[in-house]
């Protein structure tokens, strides 16, 4: 179960632990801590074509079991990802996917048309799902534009291709088929929930505007799991398992379910060395290849 | 995000410990001085550096506290926190012999000075935090060191007795008059500044705010490094949460607290940006 996993078109991570986008930058303050070894992908910052500053403070929320948070995709723009951070990747163990958002199928194809010249990137994994931008099209909850996306991107791109799913939906394997039709070599599932916080002291939300922002941590492994199952019975391509995985024991449940790798997400704000640690955890317990 | 980048915290030194607490005082109201055996922290925590403390059980996220004093022989730092929620009211009942988990140092901390001068350290509230551990490096260096401390009231005020010995000059504030003169930090600050070579300053954002005013058209020649407060996640730059406004040769640029900060020369902060934000995890 610890072993090597395959994610389509020849991606062959050493381990099916990653870490999930937001929750670990671009990879260099975990090797700087030294909290790469072992790892099968680090998928990067949801990455856009131009440079995002992001949203006004305050920005994340605790709740029980988990987190709320509003970041706005603050990045550095594809650029600086493609010419400098790139080249920084390239002694890594891990494979480095970049995670890819915009607010219109033709960001989405320019952003994976640069990093498709990127001998670092691995693979991109399309975010069709971030809450905290504004945007006119929902991509992520429309089955059409979801395929649509993701059959524009399939052109421009012979990377490994991995949509990211909301699950913010009514049914999450009609929108899983949708962009296996379009041409996806796996989906990853799940992205946050909406969530809100309250402040009946303030009397107003938490987070700014509407105060609509997405969960993550513990509480959502639950669901998570459910959405993965629905997609693992609807699916031929793999499914990356993401939701709430705080330990080996969490991954391996998501694995057991039929997920061919997972991330973890939160819980590498307030255990940085998790990943690594789960991953050498599964190894081990993988045996003998 | 032409401007220059400021310079960030180095993460290489930064560990995840296992601490044991063996010392938990109440100082005043909601104040509490929390020591932990932290052998790897201890050796190696700079003045204005902090650690991220995780209870378990407790809350998901680690709190973030700078270190108010280090001890490297017995293996021991120690926090100054003031009880805000839940987290913080776990950490200051902590019993004596029961383990946190560490991370740190974190953050970028205070400069120290090249040569001897004169210093002065202003803490209002429990941004006394870090000034214990700042006065002893810089007394250890035969810096002259002034301490100005302003609080609410006079069972609030950091004890005069945690500081380490041989300040040359110690002043005190509250906003009733229960101890001191009545008033606020500013209040006291232009009788102490004359000789002064550089000043450093945490406190709430306001406070930092008007003493980098005062400081840079009183006494303009003295630098001036604050140490700022934002609401923090992970403590070391992956999840974005503590972002505040900063300047990079008058430039505005997205920063991070927990990266370019905490401890910043007053110059690079945008104090009118600062003031429209939260100063804690809610």
């Amino acid at each position: 179960m610890g072993g090597e996993v395959v994610i389509g078109r020849g991606l062959a991570l050493e381990s099916p632990v990653g870490a999930a986008s937001g929750t670990f930058g671009y990879g260099f303050e975990a090797e700087r801590m030294g909290n790469l070894a072992g790892l099968g992908a680090v998928f990067t910052k949801g990455t856009t074509v131009a440079p995002r500053p992001g949203n006004a403070p305050p920005r994340i929320a605790e709740v029980p079991g988990g987190m709320l948070n509003s970041i706005g995709l603050q990045n550095p723009g594809v650029e600086v990802v493609a010419s400098e951070y790139a080249p920084r990747w390239r002694r890594w163990g891990p494979k480095v996917i970049v995670n890819v958002a915009g607010s219109t199928i033709d960001d989405y194809v320019r952003v994976c048309q640069r990093l498709d010249l990127v001998p670092e990137v691995a693979g991109v994994e399309l975010n069709i799902s971030c809450p905290n931008i504004a945007h006119g099209l929902d991509l992520g909850v429309d089955p059409h534009a979801a395929a649509a996306c993701t059959r524009a991107v399939r052109k421009v791109t012979g990377k490994a291709l991995i949509v990211k799913l909301t699950p913010n939906v009514t049914d999450i394997a009609e929108i899983g088929r949708a962009v296996q039709d379009g041409g996806a070599d796996a989906v990853s599932a799940v992205n946050t929930y909406l969530g809100l916080k309250w402040s009946h002291i303030r009397g107003a939300p938490v987070l700014p505007g509407s105060g609509m922002a997405g969960l993550s941590g513990p509480a959502i492994k639950p669901l998570a799991l459910a959405a993965v199952a629905r997609l693992v019975a609807a699916l031929r391509i793999p499914v990356i398992g993401i939701g709430g995985i705080a330990s080996a024991d969490d991954a391996r449940e998501f694995l057991e379910l039929g997920a061919r790798a997972i991330q973890i997400g939160t819980a590498n704000f307030y255990l940085p060395g998790i990943a690594a640690s789960c991953a050498a955890e599964l190894r081990q317990g993988a045996g003998p290849a | 995000m032409s401007a220059a980048p400021l310079p960030e915290s180095d993460l290489g030194r930064a560990r995840d410990e296992v601490a044991t607490c063996v010392g938990a005082d109440q100082l005043g109201p909601g104040l509490h001085l929390l020591t932990l055996e932290a052998p790897e922290a201890a050796r190696a925590a700079l003045p204005g550096e902090f650690a991220q403390l995780q209870m378990v059980p407790g809350p998901l996220l680690r709190r973030p506290f700078s270190f108010s004093s280090v001890d490297p022989g017995r293996g021991t730092v120690s926090f100054y926190l003031r009880v805000y929620g839940e987290g913080t009211r776990r950490l200051a009942r902590l019993a004596l012999g029961s383990t946190v988990r560490l991370l740190g140092p974190l953050g970028r901390g205070f400069t120290l000075p090249e040569s001897r001068g004169s210093s002065l350290l202003v803490a209002g509230g429990v941004g006394a935090a870090p000034f214990p551990h700042l006065a002893s490096r810089l007394l250890a260096k035969g810096e002259r060191v002034l301490w100005l401390n302003g609080a609410a009231s006079s069972d609030e005020l950091f004890p005069l007795g945690l500081m380490p010995s041989g300040l040359a000059r110690s002043a005190q504030v509250t906003d009733d008059g229960s101890s001191g003169r009545q008033g606020m930090v500013t209040d006291a600050l232009p009788e102490l500044l004359d000789g002064m070579d550089r000043v450093y300053a945490c406190g709430p954002n306001p406070m930092l705010q008007a003493v980098a005013e005062m400081v840079g058209s009183l006494r303009p020649e003295a630098p001036v490094e604050v140490s700022i407060e934002a609401p923090m996640g992970c403590g070391f730059g992956t999840c974005l949460g503590c972002s505040i406004p900063l300047l990079s040769r008058g430039t505005a640029v997205p920063g991070l607290c927990c990266r370019q900060g905490p401890v910043l020369v007053a110059g690079q902060v945008d104090w009118e940006g600062l003031r429209r934000q939260p100063s804690h995890l809610e």
